[in-house]
């Protein structure tokens, strides 16, 4: 123990007795303790640095949703097997699911885009503007062959539909509200860089990464076992990504159907969608008070413009309490409490910020700024709603006639489950002969139990 | 064929499910039990190490934490492992679970029941309810999220209008009737050495003990003066180590708390020079009545509230100062102000007292100098006087602006301004004594040049000039005429400013002996009151108290 | 049974879908090309700024792994070797040995071996750090700051919303671009300073 040692030792020992654990450690600490002269051949370690993962990686994973996609519309359209979109599915719930750890996915894009549209300091990766457009111009020309076959959160729900029941129609509708509304929020949050919320509260990413908060895994185990009775609730109630999908499937003009030829209303297939997407053929006659259901509408129309600026305005009130979820202008809140004497103790939070030395009216200029992005956001969300139920209303006020039956394209997921119930389908694979196919449509006929 | 499969496949889902289920309920009780307990903050190991602390040698502890840190770190392995097993394991069995599910399931087509007739899915009645429950669940939402945003407006107006509402001054501070009622800075309530209690003793002995209610050691050196608000007295004391606050009861004398001030973020590494009769801690504390703001040396300057905790701090950069910087603190309204003139120019900060945020930092065309700065109503606006080489200068306390200027200084200047009626006294050691006649524009009235001042500050009253030098000699001028009325020599000099106390001085020499002579045209003295200790502070003079800091101890005179 | 009469609406309503077609198309591309002009080749990838870090443990508890992606690492160019380790030792030990209560770690990952009088190495076992930050406290209150926390991006998931982000109190995470993953101290900081 050399007088050097001894001397080090005495300062760190004083000053280790005389002060007490300051209550944040130093940004810019001080060399305090001069560099050490080794005299023996002693080499320090290396620091070791693991890298991320490869970004060459992530343009393969582009290459393979490119393949299964495109697999995905082929099996769906082309081959309409639902075995292999099945086995698809499989896959893709293995490598976009579990290896890849659900993220980035298509719908969590939609956040980064937001993001992206309204920060410029940050720079988007290329590959997730690809994940978000790819399976959108897929449903445009194809229908939603994404959901049935690639998406992973759809795949974990797929795969525990044991005993689907039909939800009825009417609470279809309602539920059909909410992911307009998680749409809306989502777009909000991310833009004004409150928070990607899609990701927050994704029920099932917590199972592919085998780590999740302790509520997230209730949250998720609840949705599966919900999922085992009611197919797909995540995908047809809440899922953001499903609102784009679905306007772009609707669009679509080759998109799949049940029967591979016509329809000849054999009801066969009626019982055949989980996920209620058949539509039925229909009369459509008129209701008894026709008029009045007229007049409605009419006033709907009229009222639409009152009806946006109305809820734009309420959206636009709620800036400051939804602007508090953005963790800068929760920081400027607390400050202000503290400074205002209202609050005594301070939190983490603000002894960081009050040791930065950043100046408070940075802080507050920024707050108002975000609040100000909440006021806009706001109004935009809250026309948005108000227009969609709007929309939403006015469309249950009309029946179309439908002959026979059909797809409802936009909520239809291409998962091909339908296909094997038609006798055409069956005619196509050779199983019965055309003659029978077109006996069942004209009669009822006893079916022996096959395999779908 | 099928039948059978369909039978084996629902006994495996079976098993499987209930063994999911047990795995299921076996993690969430592991998770519940580690929520609780959390194996690497175990209280019982902290409450063992406080008491290690308190006895460092006791080998039967050491054992008990060692044996208590083994468990809470198997604990917490063990608990990470049986996570990924769990999870592994339950994935396996849901995974087996489904398989079978799903093969039950296949072997059911979902088909219709095709002896009732075909309904179409959207009858009206079904688009009837659906339109009435979205139009009712509508108007739900956006009734709630109105009342929502309503209540909202209450709580937190929107941040961006804060700003304004502070600098309208809507900010709560002190009115001058309580500033004059406490004793909040250097020389008093507005600096001019003016106290406004007077039923003070005049007499007491701190050797004997008579009229000293109590005495209270203050571990750390400081020359700068106790404060005043309340019932608490407020002192800061620093070496080459550390920089602390005291809070000292004013009734009992005990220190209520004592805040270390170290970890301030830009404080410098190595301490400034300082002169032995400057040290670290000169500069005077200040309080607004809600909070202390204490200067040191090295341009550390922090915040506390009344209970010693900290609500910002800030370095404002090491003064270029050879002896240690010794100007001290003012608060007007909601800004604190700061004389800082150091080698490299003048300059005067203000800071927002409540988050440390700069307001205006004005240049000063001046020399360094150690002198603060008085805060007077002269007519009709408030205005803050500094003394600096080579001129005095009045700035707006708002916005710094300057006012006026005088040139009449020189030298090195430590005595901050006296004010009476009109008229600013300032003086400087091989300088002048100036008395300066405010109005359109002030100029010099008289000045004197003998026997001059070089730390205490003088003192005015509406006829009289005090000046007490540091060698010994106090001098009294007639204050409009300057005519010297009076010159005493005492056996020590002074450092401490007279402060005017009613019709009587008190004044108190280096050695902490203090004089009570009559504020009059002929010298009369009153008292000579003993401390027992050296002394360089100014005593702070609160109702029916005098408090006065010596080299070591607090004293409090009262009887 | 369709005759002309029902094919009209069926034909304007094919139209409209056309239409609408091409707007979306147009959006969805026009998107696209947006994006594309603000868009980076390389990952983002997130990271936490030890010079902003103030230890408050919420790195070990926060991340959605049950063993955080945060560890300590250790900066041996910045390092002075004490034997008297404030990041190593409790403060105001008498004895330094090994013993658990004379050790920060609680999770017993900071090594210490003897080099040469009078200097200690200190090395991080990696599988045994919580990410915690105890003995970063120490090493910046009375040493040089040599331990600082880093998110380890062989562990790091890089979900895109990190938890631990979410919950900083300090706002010292980021997202770095995936070829700079690190933002280190001390010499090392070469490594991945902007060329």
């Amino acid at each position: 123990m050399g007088m050097r040692n001894k001397l080090r030792l005495l300062k760190i020992f004083i000053v280790a007795f005389l002060l007490l654990f300051p209550l944040l450690g130093l940004s810019q600490v001080p060399e305090r303790v001069p560099k050490p002269d080794f005299q023996t051949d002693y080499s320090r370690p290396d620091l070791l640095t693991p890298a991320p993962r490869a970004t060459v990686l992530e343009y393969i994973d582009i290459g393979i949703i490119v393949v299964a996609l495109s697999l995905a519309t082929y099996l769906a359209h082309k081959q309409r097997s639902r075995r292999n979109i099945f086995l698809l599915m499989v896959f893709a719930l293995a490598y976009f699911g579990f290896y890849r750890k659900g993220c980035v996915c298509p719908i969590g894009a939609i956040q980064n885009v937001s993001y992206a549209l309204f920060n410029p300091a940050y720079a988007i990766p290329i590959f997730v503007i690809v994940f978000f457009v790819l399976p959108l111009v897929f449903a445009l020309f194809y229908g939603r062959t994404f959901c049935a076959a690639v998406c992973p959160l759809g795949a974990i729900q797929d795969a525990v539909v044991i005993k689907p029941t039909n939800v009825p129609g009417w609470l279809a509708n309602v539920l059909g509200v909410f992911p307009y509304i998680y749409l809306g929020l989502a777009v909000l949050f991310a833009a004004t860089g409150a928070g990607f919320i899609i990701c927050q509260y994704d029920p099932f990413i917590g199972f592919f990464r085998f780590g999740a908060d302790f509520n997230m895994v209730i949250f998720g185990m609840s949705m599966l076992m919900l999922g085992t009775v009611v197919a797909r609730p995540y995908c047809r109630f809440l899922c953001p990504y499903g609102v784009l999908l679905n306007w772009m499937s609707r669009l679509s003009k080759r998109h799949v159907k049940i029967t591979p030829d016509e329809c000849n209303n054999c009801r066969l297939c009626e019982e055949s969608c989980p996920f209620g997407a058949i539509v039925k053929p229909d009369e459509a006659a008129l209701p008894a008070n026709r008029e009045a259901d007229v007049k409605r509408v009419a006033y709907i129309f009229v009222l639409i413009p009152v009806v946006i600026f109305g809820s734009g305005w309420i959206g636009s009130r709620l800036d400051i309490p939804l602007s508090r979820l953005h963790s800068t202008v929760s920081l400027a809140d607390e400050i202000l409490l503290e400074n205002s004497g209202k609050r005594t103790e301070m939190t983490d939070e603000t002894k960081a910020f009050r040791a930065s030395g950043k100046p408070t009216e940075e802080l507050f200029a920024d707050a108002g700024a975000i609040q100000h992005k909440f006021k806009v956001g706001g109004w935009i969300l809250g026309g948005f709603i108000g227009l969609i139920l709007c929309l939403k209303l006015t469309s249950l006020f009309m029946r179309r006639k439908q002959l026979e039956y059909d797809v409802d394209k936009g909520t239809c997921l291409s998962c091909g489950r339908c296909f094997a119930y038609c006798p055409y389908e069956q005619v196509r694979l050779g199983i019965i002969t055309p003659e029978e196919a077109e006996e069942m449509g004209s009669r009822e006929v006893r079916i022996k139990q096959f395999r779908a | 064929m099928t039948k059978l499969w369909y039978n084996i496949a629902k006994r495996i889902a079976i098993v499987a499910a209930v063994l999911a289920g047990i795995l299921s309920v076996l993690m969430i009780v592991n998770y519940i039990q580690t929520k609780s307990v959390d194996p690497l903050n175990s209280q019982a190991i902290s409450q063992l190490m406080t008491r290690l602390k308190e006895s460092p040698n006791d080998t039967a502890l050491k054992e008990q934490i060692r044996a208590l840190d083994l468990l809470a770190r198997k604990a917490y392995f063990t608990h990470q492992w049986q996570i990924r097993t769990g999870s592994y394991l339950l994935f396996a069995f849901v995974l087996v679970l489904l398989l079978a599910l799903k093969y039950m399931s296949s072997l059911q087509p979902r088909l219709p029941d095709l002896s009732k007739s075909p309904e179409p899915d959207e009858t009206w009645e079904s688009k009837f309810l659906s339109r009435k429950y979205i139009f009712f669940g509508g108007l739900g939402l956006f009734f709630l999220a109105f009342v929502l945003g309503i209540l909202s407006q209450t709580e937190l107006k929107n941040i961006g209008i804060i700003k304004t509402e502070e600098s309208q001054g809507t900010a709560v501070f002190p009115s001058i009737e309580e500033i004059r009622d406490n004793w909040p800075g250097f020389r008093g309530p507005e600096g001019i050495g003016v106290a406004y209690h007077t039923d003070v003793p005049t007499e007491w002995s701190g050797p004997t003990g008579q009229n000293i209610l109590w005495k209270t050691p203050i571990p750390h050196p400081g020359y700068n003066s106790p404060i005043v608000w309340g019932k608490r007295i407020f002192l800061s004391g620093a070496d080459r180590r550390i920089q602390i606050v005291y809070c000292i009861d004013a009734d009992s004398g005990k220190i209520l708390w004592q805040t270390e001030l170290n970890d301030i973020l830009g404080s410098p590494e190595r301490r400034p020079q300082v002169t032995e009769d400057t040290g670290y801690a000169a500069p005077t504390m200040t309080t607004d009545g809600q909070r202390v703001f204490a200067l040191f040396a090295t341009g550390d300057i922090a915040c506390l509230d009344f209970e010693g905790n900290r609500i910002w701090a800030k370095n404002l950069g090491m003064p270029d100062n050879h002896y240690g910087h010794a100007s001290s603190l003012v608060t007007y309204r909601d800004l604190l102000l700061l004389q800082f003139d150091q080698n490299a120019g003048g300059r005067l900060l203000a800071l927002r007292t409540r988050t440390g945020d700069l307001v205006y930092d004005q240049p000063r065309d001046v020399e360094i100098s150690w002198a603060s700065p008085i805060l007077v109503i002269t007519g009709s606006r408030t205005e803050l006087i500094l003394n600096s080489n080579p001129f005095v200068i009045s700035h707006d306390p708002q916005t710094g602006q300057e006012l006026w200027q005088v040139r009449c200084m020189q030298g090195e200047i430590a005595p901050s301004p006296a004010y009476a009626d009109g008229m600013v006294y300032v003086v400087n050691d091989y300088a002048r004594l100036a008395a300066i006649t405010l109005g359109e524009t002030p100029n010099v009235a008289w000045e004197y040049i003998d026997d001059l001042s070089e730390v205490a500050s003088p003192l005015a009253t509406k006829d009289l000039v005090i000046m007490a030098a540091s060698y010994g000699a106090v001098t009294c001028f007639e204050s409009k005429t300057g005519e010297r009325l009076w010159i005493q020599d005492f056996d020590e000099g002074f450092y401490s400013s007279p402060i005017l106390v009613g019709d009587s001085v008190f004044l108190m020499d280096m050695f902490g002996v203090t004089y009570v002579f009559k504020a009059e045209k002929e010298f009369q003295l009153l008292s000579k009151n003993e401390l027992g200790e050296r002394a360089m502070a100014i005593p702070a003079f609160m109702h029916n108290r005098i408090y006065i800091r010596g080299e070591k101890n607090l004293f409090c005179i009262g009887d | 049974m369709t005759d002309k009469t029902s094919k009209k609406p069926e034909n304007r309503r094919d139209f409209i879908r056309k239409i609408l077609h091409a707007v979306a198309g147009l959006t969805a591309g026009g998107l696209a090309g947006i994006l594309f002009s603000k868009s980076s080749s390389e990952e983002m990838v997130w990271q936490l700024d030890p010079n902003i870090c103030i230890q408050c443990e919420k790195c070990s508890v926060n991340c959605i792994l049950p063993h955080s992606a945060v560890r300590c690492v250790h900066s041996f160019s910045m390092c002075g070797y004490c034997d008297l380790c404030s990041g190593y030792l409790q403060p105001g030990t008498k004895v330094r040995d090994t013993g658990a209560e004379s050790q920060l770690c609680p999770s017993g990952a900071l090594k210490r071996t003897y080099v040469e009088d009078p200097y200690f190495e200190y090395t991080i076992d990696e599988e045994l750090c919580v990410g915690c930050g105890k003995c970063v406290k120490g090493c910046n209150s009375f040493g040089n700051g040599s331990l600082y926390l880093q998110v380890r991006h062989d562990r790091c998931l890089n979900c895109n919303q990190c938890s631990i982000a979410r919950r900083c109190p300090s706002q010292a995470w980021n997202r770095v671009p995936a070829s700079r993953p690190y933002i280190l101290k001390g010499d090392e900081r070469k490594r991945f300073l902007k060329s």
